[in-house]
């Protein structure tokens, strides 16, 4: 038996594009960095860079969660309104009296529950995540806007290591960001678990064909971003110090936007955690560097938009690229 | 020979369709199973059940003496079922090797994936079946069409398997990459394998099987040794009716050429291409897949752009923007892949077949006559005997085959001057292929210009007057009276001299 040698003429490329997808971010931060350090006096200073941290924590939290579904070619645009229902809970109780080991338990098993409803959704009632999702947001919205009651929960941190607290200068809850974004990075790549959201993503039927347990293992994805969401709510109330009706809600779009500007595709199979948290300190920075510079906060919405479409723009056309090679088999 | 799969009484239904009816044969250790039948016949059906991917209403299985009743496909692999579907699926933005034990990555101790491991026995897998290693730590989606494949062969036969289920992979395979399965398969009965084999293609009968059963309507219509491999009786078990599978070709009076191209390049796929098909002839495009078939029709319909050569349509200059253009100068194109580029499957057969047409179907008011539209399609219906008892029966509900007339019907009713067909009867029934070759024939005495893309070759040899062998992207030869053979267009395929 000789081995085949077709010239592939399309292959080289090919090589090319995927070099670029994954060197794109990296260029894009060093510019960011470069720019703002000249354009926005401080913004490279210790104290600026530990503020930038201990105020996207909890958005780094429901990004790590966002990939893990986006990575199995779902969606799950609630997180932000769900963040919100736990972070009411846990402030309510924490101003009553319970134990802070306690709130931080409760926490995530809600923040799982609240989880499990989506995957149940999405996986037993087979309704596709974008939509799954619109709707559990909603519904989050109104269950905490009944809970709110015209009354905002003002609360403090519920564990020091979950509110501003530094340590020799070094934000505490940037820890917690890393120490979950370490776990995380290590399930994807050496956990079954992990080499499962991959596949899934990247040719559902496929890995079921193979014996990957594609519904369980969606189920699993959708309540642990419930998980991250709820330690993502504790940090929320430790930050701001208050859980009022629209609570989380404005976090939605930044935790898409640090994913996909990450580089882990939106059509799924493609990515990481460590892309994520990429993306995040591009977003992060960006909304840092902009006030710095003495725009006004509202342009934030603009700027987190168009790095989302900008992002998917080149996802989606650099994947067809590479798609129209596999069509081409057929 | 020791029985390493049995099953008896196999029955299975969908809804009011009963797909298997007491199916019941036995594969012996080593030995190389084929199954034979329509499409509709059962065989998917059979192959998943087996596989665990449906569970059987009825009947029992036995797996090497132990009883076989997978609760998923994960069961059925584990239990030392593999199968490689008729497509098969690979992770396009996982590396190869990731790709070779999705599903099956070994774990160390604590769980853990262990990549050492892994990448250990891909290597050893690899120069085993003599694929480069370089290309485990690949991209799927960077890899050659010709790597993708044998990456895909890899896999199905690095499983452990007792039985080995292969569902038509030769029908995406080009003929290098087919000889090298069978050889692969060979190698596995030897070490005592039992292979099943589904198959289209009567000349690989007697390279892959030992014995072939015949399935038909659901039930076994025969069971026989590969010796006995007479086709025209295998036919008529599998059809219940005589068929005259050659087609009659009447000599072609070719007419003004239709379509002509000239010195045509599309960077990477097709270079510097001349090409003539006249009005009353077919003309065949042959090659290995990647070969720039499917570019090159494509380019003359408007999708691709070509970077130098000119095309002619009629004798006036023809410089697409799209498939409208196309249309407009009245090229038809049927596409390769029925069911992502073709087939509307939410809407009826009617509004399938009369898709193309409706801008000629529309009155005041830019209404669409329904009773015109309806008589359109009835005719189209009756003309290729497109089994739909009413022109409002849901085209999925239809076999593959009956499909692909209907979408054959759709740009017949456009009467196009210049009818182009990529893999016209892939992975249909034969008394249906026969029927589609026909009127294709047909189609061209009429006075159309055929240009068919195939990698069936006995079909090109029946259809065609002429045959282009393309190679690299380049035409290879043009063939055609005595010249045109079997052993003349491989030749030219495969760069060999004659």
């Amino acid at each position: 038996m000789t081995t085949t040698t077709v010239p592939s003429a399309f292959a080289p490329s090919a090589r090319m594009l995927v070099v670029l997808r994954n060197a794109l971010l990296p260029i894009l931060l060093v510019a960011e960095v470069i720019f703002f350090t000249v354009a926005a006096p401080g913004f490279l200073s210790a104290a600026n860079l530990a503020n930038v941290v201990i105020n996207s924590a909890d958005l780094a939290l429901l990004a790590a969660g966002v990939t893990l579904v986006v990575l199995l070619a779902g969606i799950d645009v609630s997180v932000g309104p769900m963040l919100g229902v736990v972070a009411w809970v846990g402030a309510t109780l924490f101003v009553a009296g319970t134990p802070p080991p306690l709130v931080v338990v409760i926490a995530l098993l809600l923040g799982g529950a609240l989880g499990a409803v989506n995957g149940a959704l999405v996986v037993g009632g087979r309704i596709s995540p974008i939509i799954t999702t619109l709707g559990t947001a909603a519904i989050f919205k109104t269950v905490l806007f009944i809970l709110w009651d015209s009354t905002d929960v003002f609360a403090g941190p519920v564990v020091p290591a979950l509110g501003p607290a530094r340590a020799g200068g070094l934000p505490l809850v940037g820890l917690v960001v890393l120490a979950v974004f370490g776990v995380l990075a290590y399930v994807l790549r050496h956990r079954v678990f992990g080499r499962r959201l991959f596949a899934i993503g990247n040719d559902a039927e496929g890995a079921r064909l193979l014996g990957v347990p594609v519904g369980r293992t969606a189920f699993a994805a959708y309540v642990l971003v419930g998980v991250l969401v709820g330690l993502a709510a504790l940090i929320y109330v430790g930050r701001v110090g208050v859980v009022q009706a629209t609570a989380g809600n404005e976090l939605t779009l930044p935790a898409i936007a640090a994913v996909v500007v990450g580089g882990t595709s939106i059509l799924g199979g493609e990515g990481g955690v460590l892309r994520t948290l990429g993306g995040l300190a591009f977003i992060a920075l960006l909304q840092n560097g902009v006030v710095l510079m003495g725009v006004p906060p509202l342009w934030n919405g603009v700027l987190v938009g168009a790095a989302v479409a900008l992002a998917v723009a080149f996802d989606v056309l650099t994947r067809r690229t590479l798609d129209k090679r596999i069509g081409a088999r057929k | 020979m020791r029985p390493i799969l049995s099953v008896s009484g196999l029955c299975k239904s969908f809804g009011a369709t009963t797909a298997l009816t007491d199916v019941a044969f036995t594969l012996g250790a080593g030995e190389r199973l084929a199954v034979l039948g329509e499409n509709g016949a059962g065989k998917s059906t059979l192959i998943k059940i087996i596989a665990g991917v449906y569970p059987p209403d009825r009947g029992e299985m036995t797996l090497d003496g132990a009883p076989h009743r997978p609760s998923s496909p994960g069961a059925a692999l584990a239990g030392g079922v593999s199968v490689v579907y008729q497509e098969p699926s690979f992770f396009p933005r996982l590396s190869v090797l990731e790709n070779l034990y999705v599903g099956r990555e070994p774990r160390d101790r604590a769980g853990q994936v262990d990549w050492r491991r892994m990448h250990g026995r891909g290597e050893e897998l690899f120069r085993r079946l003599d694929v480069p290693v370089e290309l485990l730590s690949r991209r799927m989606d960077a890899l050659s069409l010709a790597e993708q494949q044998l990456a895909l062969i890899a896999r199905a036969v690095d499983v452990e398997a007792k039985v080995l289920i292969l569902d038509e992979p030769t029908s995406i395979l080009t003929d290098a990459e087919v000889r090298r399965l069978f050889l692969i398969v060979q190698r596995l009965s030897d070490a005592g394998v039992g292979v099943l084999y589904i198959t289209h293609r009567f000349e690989e009968l007697e390279h892959v099987a030992d014995r072939f059963i015949v399935l038909k309507d659901g039930r076994l219509a025969g069971d026989l040794p590969a010796s006995a491999a007479d086709h025209d009786r295998i036919l008529e078990m599998m059809s219940g009716r005589p068929v005259n599978a050659a087609i009659s070709r009447s000599a072609a009076r070719p007419g003004p050429v239709m379509l002509e191209t000239s010195g045509l390049t599309v960077p990477g796929a097709v270079s510097d291409v001349d090409l003539t098909v006249r009005g009353g002839e077919v003309v065949g495009l042959y090659g290995l897949v990647g070969a720039g078939r499917t570019e090159l029709a494509l380019t003359v319909f408007g999708v691709l752009r070509p970077t130098s050569g000119t095309m002619r349509v009629d004798g006036r200059p023809h410089t697409p923007r799209g498939p409208r253009d196309a249309m407009a100068a009245g090229i038809a194109y049927l596409p390769e892949d029925r069911k992502t580029l073709g087939i509307f499957p939410g809407m009826d057969t009617l509004s399938n077949i009369t898709a193309v047409k409706l801008p000629e179907l529309l009155g005041r008011l830019g209404v669409i006559r329904r009773a015109e539209e309806r008589k359109l399609a009835t005719t189209w219906i009756d003309r290729l005997r497109i089994k739909a008892s009413t022109p409002a029966f849901p085209v999925t509900g239809l076999s593959g085959g009956h499909q692909q007339k209907t979408l054959f019907a759709r740009q017949l009713a456009t009467e196009p001057k210049i009818l182009i067909l990529d893999e016209p009867t892939r992975g249909i029934d034969v008394a249906t292929k026969t029927d589609i070759q026909q009127r294709l024939v047909e189609v061209a005495r009429e006075g159309t210009a055929v240009l068919a893309v195939s990698s069936d070759l006995p079909e090109l040899l029946a259809v065609s007057d002429r045959v282009y062998v393309m190679r690299e992207g380049r035409v290879a030869a043009e063939l055609s009276g005595d010249d045109l053979t079997e052993d003349a267009v491989l030749r030219a395929t495969m760069g060999v001299n004659p």
